[in-house]
């Protein structure tokens, strides 16, 4: 029984391909790079989409700040027994934490106190106090953190510079992990004391407090009884920070969208040239075929072939380049647009996201309309009488 | 075995103009024979063949071949009469030329999926044939005019087709190669093909292996 697929005609596209080898491998090379733009474009949106769901995710319904002299201010940890009585509020909890500027590396750490037996406020931090000992001589550190440390010799200890120009050291007892790349890549955790005693933030006071409230209808409500209840304070709801986030998303994603913009722009340019007609030769080797009796079907089918070689292979490779970029390399130059900060922040790895709608949208964006652009200027010369091409 | 009746073939110059290619031609070529179109350059002998091998419609009339009424053949129908029963050597042999011999000779195979044994037996018949199997290999680009147009006949002939059209196919060649082309057609007529020559080359007019001479004028025969 014979084979449905045409070998013959598949050869025969290979070997056509062939015949015009720097042509196919000129087209083929641009289309490769267009996609692995357009997909590294995309897998970076995708991962920072991603990180930047699960750190808003992860956030407290409400963050209570002290605001002085129009500032961020420690705020009494009293407030947090007053904040407690009122209804629908399920916990609170001051947090001791902030940035600390390390110097030597140019970079900041995030330092967060937790205590070993309050109701930790996030989900990765209640593993992270099973591990940390909390006598204030040990901390956890996120892996960017990590890597820092190892760079400048800091392996088992680090010597933090408090207020007063003294040191206080630290080992480091583990690397934290945490759901995301962004959320824990920055920080070290260690104990409230720890902190307290790094930044010299007395005992009555603290950096905020975040509250959870059990019924998320109610947060809105709850957020202006306590902004009543202590005018001086900046109380943020999670749906604050989320636009605050998305914002910040927003404007970076118009630069990729401008990148995106681009490369589509050059996609469709070669798109164009190649569905705007035929060379004189291959309009003759269309009338030469027919004239032999290919039909008009063969001759189409003959040159899907090519099509779909072509821009199977270059989506391939493109993606396979793309998801190398993305997450092997950590897309030098295209990640730093979004992650601007970095400078000031440890660097972050862009989590692994594989989309499948964003593959298959790549799919359908370029190989299709590839295969389109070479059957349509080819089934326009294979309509017209032979006689006619090849005269 | 050919026959065309009544038949008008209009060519478009632009909206309003046309030029008649064949003006009421009617003509009737029996199974076997040998028959020479002759006339000048733009005369309508090429036409003629164009209409036979349903590479062209007519614009009226009907062409009638192998018993079928081929003139009002869809265009994948023509196609598989072409392949089927029409072998054309065309004046410039329309080789592809940067395939080989043999890849050029098999083309009219392609399409129609064959077992790889059943090709190589049908290349191998026409290699013989028309002495060209140690050319197998190359490019037809690099072979002369006289290998190239042997090209051309082994692909005619690669389905074994019962009517054979050759335009002009002496055009490109000297003398010599002329005098063997004419031998071909001699071992084509001995295996019972219909064959139909359209030339301006006297070389053909009066030849013993010829049945007919017609002559073609403006599109009329005379």
């Amino acid at each position: 029984m014979r084979s449905r697929i045409n070998f013959y005609i598949v050869e025969y596209a290979i070997n056509s391909l062939l015949r015009q080898k720097y042509k196919t491998v000129f087209v083929a090379l641009v289309l490769t790079l267009l996609i692995f733009l357009l997909s590294s474009i995309f897998f970076i949106t995708s991962s920072i989409k991603y990180e930047l769901h699960a750190t808003v995710e992860a956030l407290p319904e409400i963050t209570v700040q002290k605001i002085k002299a129009g500032r961020h201010d420690e705020i009494d940890v009293a407030l947090m027994d007053a904040i407690l009585e009122l209804h629908g509020v399920e916990s609170a909890v001051a947090r001791v934490w902030g940035y600390y500027y390390f110097e030597n590396a140019g970079v900041n750490f995030t330092l967060m106190g937790i205590d070993e037996y309050e109701e930790q406020y996030k989900k990765s931090f209640v593993d992270a106090a099973t591990k940390l000992d909390f006598t204030g001589t040990s901390m956890l550190v996120g892996e960017g953190v990590k890597r820092v440390m190892d760079a400048n010799y800091y392996k088992e200890y680090f010597n933090f510079i408090k207020p007063d120009g003294s040191l206080k050291r630290v080992d480091i007892g583990g690397v934290f992990k945490a759901q995301t790349e962004l959320e824990s890549n920055d920080i070290i955790l260690m104990s409230k004391e720890g902190v307290r005693e790094i930044f010299d933030i007395k005992q009555s006071k603290a950096t905020d407090i975040v509250v959870r409230v059990a019924n998320f209808n109610e947060v809105a409500t709850i957020a202006s009884k306590i902004k009543l209840l202590y005018p001086d304070t900046r109380v943020i709801t999670k749906d604050d920070l989320k636009i605050s986030y998305q914002n910040i998303f927003d404007y970076k994603s118009g630069i990729f969208l401008a990148l995106f913009t681009t490369a589509l722009f050059a996609f469709f340019i070669i798109i164009y040239d190649r569905a705007s007609g035929l060379s004189s030769e291959q309009k003759r080797e269309i009338g030469i075929l027919k004239a032999i009796g290919w039909r008009v079907d063969d001759v189409l089918r003959e040159k899907f072939y090519e099509g779909f070689i072509v821009s199977l292979f270059a989506y391939l490779v493109g993606i396979s380049l793309a998801l190398a970029f993305v997450y092997i390399f950590h897309a030098p130059l295209l990640r730093e647009i979004f992650s601007g900060y970095s400078q000031l922040k440890t660097s972050f790895a862009l989590p692994f996201v594989l989309d499948v709608q964003t593959l298959a949208l790549l799919f359908f964006l370029t190989v299709p309309l590839y295969i389109a652009a070479i059957i349509i200027p080819s089934w326009r010369s294979a309509t017209l009488e032979a006689d006619e091409v090849i005269r | 075995m050919i026959r065309l009746i009544d038949v008008v073939k209009k060519y478009e110059v632009n909206q309003n103009e046309s030029v008649i290619a064949l003006d009421n031609i009617n003509l009737e070529i029996k199974k076997g024979e040998v028959v020479v179109l002759r006339g000048s350059s733009g005369s309508g002998k090429s036409t003629i063949l164009s209409l036979v091998a349903a590479l062209s419609k007519p614009t009226s009339g009907e062409v009638v071949v192998a018993d079928e009424r081929i003139s009002k053949l869809p265009d994948s129908f023509a196609s598989d009469f072409r392949r089927n029963t029409i072998g054309f050597v065309f004046q410039k042999y329309n080789l592809i030329p940067t395939l080989s011999v043999e890849e050029n000779i098999i083309l009219p195979l392609v399409p129609i999926n064959l077992d790889a044994k059943e090709i190589k037996a049908k290349l191998e018949r026409v290699l013989g044939m028309f002495h060209i199997a140690h050319k197998a290999k190359q490019l037809v680009k690099n072979l002369s005019g006289g290998e190239q147009q042997r090209v051309a006949i082994a692909r005619a002939n690669i389905n074994n087709p019962q009517i054979i059209l050759a335009d002009e196919p002496t055009a490109n060649l000297d003398s010599k190669l002329s005098l063997s082309f004419v031998e071909i057609v001699g071992e084509l007529k001995a295996e019972g093909k219909t064959i139909v020559i359209a030339t301006h080359d006297p070389l053909f007019f009066g030849l013993d292996v010829v049945d007919r001479e017609i002559e073609i004028s403006q599109g009329k025969i005379l």
